[in-house]
């Protein structure tokens, strides 16, 4: 692990493919773990190195979603070696490739580049030290939701009793009011839970993100979507998710830990 | 060293990670990087369809990850559904 790679110059190649950045200095051999095995080393300078491959100046792209996923898969397995060899990295997005340039390599290219950085970061670096990189995602089940709306709800059970007390076939306007009526209720639900749970959630974390929400199957659907910056061994994170699970129609998943890949960009 | 997790712990999909790998991380911006950071990934993206229920224990990635197996579907806008036909039920 700790041979320099004499023969590993990119400049011969065109380009490097970078996985992370993270504190270190000298060069450091991974070997061949990298996206098609390619083999893997560090890149740096006195107090900042990036784990990298040789490659040629074209992006990774393929029509193969199978091909895709063993790259992404490959580029995270390289981030979690470096994790365990660095403690702390700043995980780079798929198919960064610092090419060469007139006047150097691109190792070269790319020792530039993290002197330029380098106060940036190192700041990044000492943000995300010693945490990781949570997603939680709480979900609610629609139907059962509707109907206990249905249940609890004054207006609505009002609106429902005067529909079972007129003739059949007088009541099409009200039920379409309360439909209407149910939709804005599910939909105020919606907001009060997004927003209680959030509250719920935010002092575990450093740092929490809203996520887009994403469409899941069947019934349920996703009310929030949070990526959360945690220190490692703090929190009772456990105990709160369990508590918002006992809401009503309310499921919640949790992934992690995560390189902190949601906190080192923009 | 792990805080103590959640019962709500499921194994992560290939969808979570695609999401991250994909679509955040770290981007360099500068005249000497090629990054595709932002544009979709011929493939990735219809990918992201397919690959839902795969955990990425099947990956051999976090084999440690924990417990049931629940698929996330790809990326779209929250949408409340036609609450028409369940309210007409009621």
């Amino acid at each position: 692990m700790t041979t320099p790679p004499i023969n590993l110059t990119a400049d011969k190649a065109g380009g490097v493919y970078v996985y992370c950045v993270a504190r270190g200095d000298g060069n450091r051999l991974f070997g061949p773990i990298g996206l098609d095995g390619q083999v893997v080393y560090t890149v740096g300078n006195k107090e900042l190195l990036a784990v990298v491959h040789n490659c040629s100046a074209q992006p990774y792209q393929s029509q193969d979603p199978q091909v895709v996923h063993g790259w992404v898969v490959a580029h995270q397995n390289v981030v979690l070696a470096a994790t365990e060899a660095f403690g702390t990295v700043l995980p780079m997005a798929f198919d960064v490739i610092v090419r060469d340039s007139a006047t150097a390599g691109a190792a070269g290219t790319l020792k530039t580049w993290l002197d330029q950085k380098r106060d940036r970061y190192v700041q990044l670096l000492d943000r995300v030290a010693g945490k990781a990189e949570y997603g939680v995602q709480v979900l609610w089940d629609c139907q059962a939701i509707a109907a206990w709306l249905a249940e609890t709800d004054d207006e609505l059970r009002k609106m429902q009793d005067e529909i079972r007390s007129k003739p059949k076939g007088l009541g099409h306007l009200l039920r379409q009011k309360l439909a209407k009526a149910m939709r804005a209720a599910m939909e105020k639900q919606a907001d009060r839970f997004a927003q209680d749970f959030y509250s719920r959630i935010r002092p575990c974390m450093e740092d929490l993100r809203v996520e887009k929400p994403k469409k899941v199957d069947g019934n349920r659907q996703m009310l929030l979507n949070l990526s959360g910056l945690m220190r490692i061994g703090s929190c009772d994170l456990g105990r709160v998710l369990d508590e918002i699970e006992q809401s009503k129609g309310v499921t919640v998943r949790f992934t992690g830990p995560w390189p902190p890949y949601s906190f080192v960009g923009g | 060293m792990q805080p103590e997790l959640p019962k709500a712990y499921h194994r992560a999909t290939l969808v979570d990670l695609l999401d991250r790998v994909l679509d955040r991380g770290l981007f360099l911006r500068a005249d000497l990087v090629i990054s595709l950071a932002g544009i979709p990934l011929i493939g990735a993206t219809l990918s992201v369809a397919l690959a839902g229920t795969q955990t990425l224990v099947q990956y051999g990635v976090l084999a440690d990850w924990d417990e049931e197996i629940r698929a996330v579907a790809p990326p779209r806008r929250r949408v409340l559904p036609d609450l028409e036909m369940d309210a007409a039920a009621l």
